[in-house]
C-alpha cells in the first residue's frame, strides 16, 4: 500500500484513498462540505484545499487520491488557512445567519467550521444579501422542507437522489449566485429514503418536517441502538430528551444500512408516544383492575402455571419484538412447565429496502427479530399449538393458561376479534410496554421496557446478530422483560436465579446450535452473521 | 503590413464554401497527404510546429494530442470548441462562416492523428449562420466522400456532428462543454482526470479551438518549418487572427503573424476612433488583465503578454479611448463573469458576485478608500482556488484595474460617477 505524508505524519493507505480519508486515519481533520464518502467527488465547495509538494496551486483533498508513494501534503500552511478563511467568508456573506431559529444550529458544519476556520466579523456590510424570495420553506416532499437562503450549494442532496436512492428528484437549477436546488415540477421528493438528504445536508437548508422545531439538538442525548421497523436491523442513534425519543439518526454500519435509514424507520419510535404506556403491574379480577406489586403479579402468574386444576394446554405466544435472549427464556419457561405450546407471531409488512455498498437489503417482517426468536427456540414443540391456531383458530379457548409477549405484538393485538379470541383462555397474562386492547383484557398485565430501555440482540434478515443497549432507563415500576422472565423461570428452576444477560446468552449459545461459539461480550459493533442461517437467508439483490 | 493571409485566404471567395471550390483553391490536399502518413508522424509534425492552442490557454496542441493513449479499449473523440463566447472575440465565427472546410479538414486530420472516428463541433447557440454553413459543409463533405465510412477512398472512417450550444459562456470551458455535449447541466468537471484520458462520454478526447484546427490544416500542408518561421520566437509561432473591437476606426478580424505589437495592430485598423487618445486595451478577451498607454510596444504573443502580466487569451483586442470610464468598463466585465459563473463552486459563485457588488458601489460614487482594500483582498481569493478557470478569468480585469488605474478609481470615489460633470460635486482638493 502506498504511503503519504500529511503534516509530517506518514500514513499507509490503500491505493485510491483520497486525502480526506487518509487524514482521518491519523486524526487530521480536513474540513469539507460537498465530499461524502458514499457520493461522487465533485470538488465544489473548495473547503478541503491542501498544499501538495510539487504542485503550484492548492489542491482539493477530496479529489486527490493517493496512488503511489511519496506525496507530501500540508493542511495548515498559511496559503491553506487563507483559502479556508476565504471560503468561509464567501459562504457566509450571503448566508442568513439565522442560527437562533435554525434547526441545524448545534450540528451545523457552517457553524463548526466558521468557529474553527472563519472570522468573527463580516466585511460584507453594505450590500444586501442574496435571498431567494418565496423559497424559505419549500416542501420538497412529505418529509423534507427546503430553505434555499441557507443552502451552500454542496449538491450532496442532488447526488444522493441520483446515486443512492436512484430516483433523481432533486436538481440544480439556475446559474451563478442565483444557483438553487429544487425538485422537478410534478416530481416531489417522496422516495422511501428521502429524509436522508436532511442528514447529509451540512447546513439547515433541508430540514425534517417531523423534527423541525421539536427540540434544540444540544438538549438531545444520543445513544446507539437498532431500528425496530423491520428485519433489516438498521443501526441508529436514538436521540432523546429525558426518555422521550425525538428522532432516529442512521448510524454507520457498512454491512447493514451504511449511512442511511428509511423514512418509515424514522417514524417507528413515534409508536412509543402514540400508544398508552403500561406503567405498573395490573391484575384484573371480576371486572375490576388494580395495580399490584411485581411480587404479587409474579406470584399469581406462578400459581396459575402450577395450578392442579389446569386441564387445557399452557401456551406461550412470543413475537418478533422479543430479543433473542428473552425468546430463549420464554421458551425455557415453557419447557419448565413441560409445555410444547411455544409460538411466535410476526406481522409481515411492506418490503423495506436499504442500500449498502454490497447492494440492497430487503426486510419483509414488521418486527426486528423473528429469526432470533425462532433460533432461540421459540417454535412449537411436538404437537404444540402454533400462532395462527391461537389468533385465527379457536385454540385459545382450550388453553388454561396463555402468556402473550408482547402486548403490541402486531396488528392483531388491536383487533377486537382477535383480542376476544385470546381472551378465551382461562387465564391470560400479557407482558409488554404498551397498554393495548389486549393488555386491557388480560388477567395480569406486566409492564416491561421498550427496546430503547433495555439490552439484547436481534438477528436480521441476513442472519446478522446485532446487540442493542439501553438509551435511557425505563419508568420506575417498569422492568426489563429479561429479568421478569428470568424470575418466573427461577420459580421452576431455582438454579437459574439471578442470571445476567451475558449468562443467559451463554446458556443460549450452549443450547441452541445457531448461537454456538458466540459470546455476549464478543459480538462486534457491526454485528456478526450466524452462518447456519445466512445460507438460507435471501441474498442481497442489486 | 505585408503578410500572406493563410487562415483567411478564402475569405471573400464564396466558392470555397463548397467542397469543389475549396478543392480548387488547394483544399483537402493536406488531408490527402496526411492519410498516407503514420498518425505518430502527424502528431510529431504538429508538435514541431510549436502550434499553441488558439482558444485562450495557449496549451501546445501537439502535446495535447500526444496525451491521448494510443491503445485504448474505448473510442476516442475530437471535439472542436466553437463555443466562442469570450466577450470581444469573433474570430472563429469568421473562419466558420467563410471557410468551413478548412475547419472540417483540420478535424479529420486531428482524428487521423489520434485515432478518432468522430468529431463533435460544439458551436455557440447564437451562431445560427455559422452553424447553418457548417451543417451545409458537412453534408457536402459526406456527399463528396470527404467524410463518412471511407474518407477520400482510404478506408478511414470519420464522422462530424455539429452540436449547437444554448448560449452559456461556461460551456466554452472544455469540461463544461463536454457536460453540455453529453446532455447535462453545463458545469465544469473536477480535474484530473483530464479529457485526454476521460473526456466525452468517458472516452479519451481531444478538445481544440476552431482556429487551432484550422492552423493544423496548414501545418500539414506546408510543413512545420514554415509555421515556425512565422512569429517572434520558437514558443510563439504561426499566423494569428486578432479580433479588434472598441474605439478604433475599423474594428474587425485581422490576420497577422503572431507577436505583432499593439501599435502595429492599431495602425492596421485605421488608428483610434476619431483620433482620440488611448486609455486602456484588453489584449485577449474579457478575462485578460487590461494594459495601458505604456504597454503599446508589447508583442501580442503568449509569453510576451504573460510577462507583461496579461495574456493573449483569444486575441480579442478591446480598445478603450480616453473618454472611457475604466471603472465602469471593469464593472461591466465583472457583471458578465458574475452572470456567467456556473455557480457550482464557492469562490466563483460568491466571489464574482461580491466583486461586482463592490465595484457597483465604487462606480456609483458611494464607495470609500476601504472598499479598495476590501476589493484588493477579495480578488485573489476568487481565482486560484476555484474549480475551473472562470474564477481566474474574473480576476483579470479587476486585478489590472487596481494595479494600473488606482488614480482613476480614487477619482471616482471622490467625484462620483464619471463622466458626470465634476462641478456638481464638492471637491475639497479643487476648492483649496
Amino acid at each position: 500500500m502506498p504511503t503519504v505524508t500529511i503534516d509530517d505524519r506518514i500514513v499507509e493507505v490503500p491505493a485510491g484513498t483520497n486525502l480526506i480519508e487518509a487524514g482521518q486515519r491519523v486524526g487530521i481533520q480536513i474540513p469539507h462540505y460537498c465530499w461524502h464518502p458514499r457520493l461522487s467527488v465533485v470538488g465544489q465547495c473548495r473547503m478541503c484545499m491542501v498544499e501538495i509538494e510539487g504542485m503550484p496551486k492548492l489542491q482539493t483533498a477530496c479529489s486527490t487520491q493517493v496512488v503511489k508513494d511519496g506525496m507530501v501534503v500540508r493542511t495548515k500552511t498559511p496559503a491553506v488557512l487563507e483559502a479556508q478563511r476565504a471560503i468561509m467568508e464567501f459562504l457566509l456573506i450571503n448566508h442568513p445567519l439565522d442560527c437562533p431559529i435554525c434547526d441545524q444550529a448545534g450540528e451545523c458544519a457552517l457553524q463548526d467550521y466558521g468557529f474553527k476556520h472563519g472570522q468573527a466579523f463580516s466585511r460584507f456590510r453594505y450590500e444586501e444579501k442574496r435571498t431567494y424570495p418565496e423559497k424559505e420553506r419549500v416542501p420538497l416532499g412529505p418529509h423534507v422542507l427546503l430553505n434555499m437562503n441557507r443552502c451552500i450549494h454542496c449538491t450532496r442532496c442532488v447526488r444522493f437522489t441520483q446515486e443512492i436512492s436512484g430516483t433523481g428528484e432533486i436538481g440544480f437549477f439556475q446559474r451563478g449566485a442565483r444557483k438553487e436546488i429544487g425538485v422537478f415540477p410534478g416530481r416531489p421528493l417522496d422516495n422511501p429514503l428521502s429524509a436522508n438528504v436532511v442528514d447529509i445536508c451540512p447546513v439547515g437548508a433541508l430540514t425534517s418536517t417531523r423534527f423541525r422545531f421539536a427540540e434544540r439538538v444540544w438538549y438531545l442525548d444520543k445513544k446507539p441502538s437498532l431500528c425496530t421497523g423491520c428485519d433489516v436491523g438498521c443501526n441508529v442513534t436514538i436521540e432523546h430528551r429525558r426518555g422521550r425519543i425525538r428522532r432516529y439518526k442512521p448510524r454507520l454500519n457498512p454491512e447493514v444500512n451504511d449511512h442511511w435509514l428509511c423514512d418509515f424507520g424514522r417514524t417507528t419510535a413515534e409508536r412509543y408516544d402514540e400508544l398508552p404506556r403500561l406503567l405498573a403491574p395490573r391484575i384484573r379480577k371480576d371486572g375490576t383492575e388494580r395495580a399490584v406489586s411485581w411480587r404479587e403479579a409474579l406470584d399469581t402468574t406462578t400459581q396459575r402455571l402450577r395450578a392442579r386444576s389446569n386441564e387445557g394446554p399452557l401456551a406461550f405466544l412470543g413475537s418478533g419484538f422479543l430479543s433473542s435472549e428473552e425468546a430463549f427464556l420464554l421458551a425455557a419457561l415453557a419447557d419448565a412447565v413441560d409445555s410444547p405450546h411455544r409460538a411466535i407471531w410476526v406481522d409481515s409488512g411492506p418490503a423495506r429496502r436499504i442500500p449498502n455498498p454490497r447492494g440492497w437489503i430487503e426486510g419483509r417482517d414488521a418486527a426486528p427479530n423473528r429469526r432470533g426468536a425462532e433460533l432461540a427456540g421459540l417454535v412449537p414443540g411436538k404437537g404444540g399449538i402454533d400462532a395462527s391456531e391461537l389468533l385465527v383458530g379457536d385454540a385459545a379457548a382450550r388453553c388454561s393458561f396463555l402468556f402473550v409477549a408482547d402486548s403490541d405484538f402486531g396488528r392483531a393485538a388491536h383487533d377486537p376479534k382477535v383480542v376476544e379470541r385470546l381472551r378465551g383462555a382461562q387465564f391470560l397474562v400479557v407482558m409488554g410496554w404498551a397498554d393495548t386492547p389486549l393488555a386491557r383484557v388480560a388477567d395480569i398485565a406486566l409492564p416491561v421496557a421498550t427496546h430503547a430501555e433495555r439490552e439484547g440482540t436481534f438477528v436480521n434478515v441476513e442472519g446478522r446478530l446485532q446487540r442493542f443497549s439501553p438509551a435511557f432507563p425505563p419508568p420506575s415500576q417498569v422492568r426489563e422483560a429479561l429479568s421478569v422472565l428470568g424470575e418466573l423461570l427461577a420459580r421452576f428452576r431455582p438454579e437459574l436465579a439471578g442470571r445476567s444477560i451475558a449468562e443467559v446468552f451463554a446458556d443460549m449459545a450452549a443450547q441452541r446450535p445457531a448461537f454456538s461459539g458466540r459470546r455476549w461480550e464478543a459480538i462486534p459493533a457491526t454485528g456478526t452473521v450466524l452462518e447456519s442461517i445466512a445460507r438460507v437467508a435471501p441474498a442481497a439483490e442489486g | 503590413m505585408a503578410f500572406e493571409k493563410v487562415l483567411t485566404r478564402n475569405v471573400g471567395h464564396p466558392e470555397a464554401l463548397g467542397v469543389r471550390g475549396y478543392r480548387d483553391r488547394g483544399g483537402y490536399d493536406a488531408l490527402t497527404r496526411v492519410l498516407r502518413m503514420a498518425p505518430e508522424e502527424v502528431v510529431e509534425e504538429v508538435k514541431r510546429s510549436g502550434l499553441r492552442g488558439r482558444g485562450g490557454a495557449g496549451f501546445p496542441c501537439g502535446m495535447k494530442w500526444s496525451f491521448v493513449p494510443r491503445q485504448h479499449p474505448k473510442p476516442k473523440y475530437i471535439v472542436c470548441n466553437a463555443d466562442e463566447s469570450e466577450p470581444g472575440t469573433f474570430k472563429d465565427r469568421l473562419l466558420m462562416e467563410n471557410d468551413p472546410h478548412q475547419l472540417l479538414e483540420g478535424c479529420v486530420i486531428a482524428g487521423w492523428a489520434v485515432g478518432a472516428n468522430t468529431t463533435y463541433i460544439y458551436i455557440r447557440g447564437e451562431y445560427t449562420k455559422a452553424a447553418r454553413i457548417l451543417e451545409e459543409a458537412v453534408r457536402d463533405a459526406y456527399a463528396s466522400g470527404v467524410l463518412g465510412e471511407n474518407v477520400l477512398g482510404t478506408g478511414f472512417r470519420h464522422d462530424i456532428h455539429v452540436h449547437r450550444g444554448a448560449g452559456a459562456y461556461i460551456c466554452g470551458e472544455e469540461t463544461g462543454l463536454l457536460e453540455s455535449l453529453e446532455g447535462r447541466l453545463g458545469q465544469p468537471r473536477v480535474k484530473p482526470p483530464f479529457p485526454a484520458v476521460v473526456g466525452a462520454f468517458g472516452c479519451p478526447t481531444v478538445i481544440n479551438n476552431v482556429e487551432t484546427l484550422c492552423c493544423v490544416t496548414h501545418i500539414l500542408q506546408r510543413g512545420a518549418e514554415w509555421f515556425k518561421g512565422i512569429g517572434p520566437d520558437e514558443r510563439n509561432t504561426g499566423p494569428k487572427l486578432y479580433a479588434i473591437s472598441g474605439h478604433v476606426e475599423r474594428p474587425g478580424t485581422y490576420e497577422y503573424p503572431l507577436g505583432i505589437t499593439f501599435r502595429e495592430l492599431l495602425e492596421g485598423c485605421g488608428g483610434m476612433y476619431k483620433g482620440r487618445g488611448l486609455k486602456a486595451y484588453i489584449p485577449g478577451g474579457a478575462s485578460a488583465p487590461m494594459l495601458g498607454v505604456n504597454d503599446q510596444e508589447i508583442p501580442l504573443a503568449f509569453d510576451h503578454l504573460a510577462r507583461a502580466g496579461s495574456m493573449l487569451g483569444s486575441a480579442a483586442v478591446i480598445v478603450m479611448d480616453e473618454t472611457t470610464c475604466v471603472v465602469r468598463a471593469t464593472l461591466r466585465l465583472s457583471r458578465f463573469f458574475a452572470h456567467e459563473s456556473c455557480g457550482q463552486c464557492t469562490p466563483c459563485r460568491e466571489g464574482t458576485n461580491w466583486m461586482a457588488k463592490i465595484l457597483t458601489r465604487i462606480e456609483s460614487g458611494k464607495g470609500t478608500e476601504a472598499d479598495l482594500d476590501l476589493l484588493a483582498s477579495v480578488v485573489p481569493n476568487v481565482g486560484g482556488i476555484s474549480l475551473c478557470a472562470l474564477g481566474d478569468a474574473a480576476q483579470g480585469p479587476v486585478k489590472s484595474l487596481l494595479a494600473k488605474f488606482g488614480d482613476e478609481i480614487r477619482d471616482n470615489l471622490r467625484h462620483g460617477r464619471y463622466p458626470l460633470p465634476r462641478q456638481r460635486f464638492f471637491d475639497p482638493g479643487a476648492a483649496s
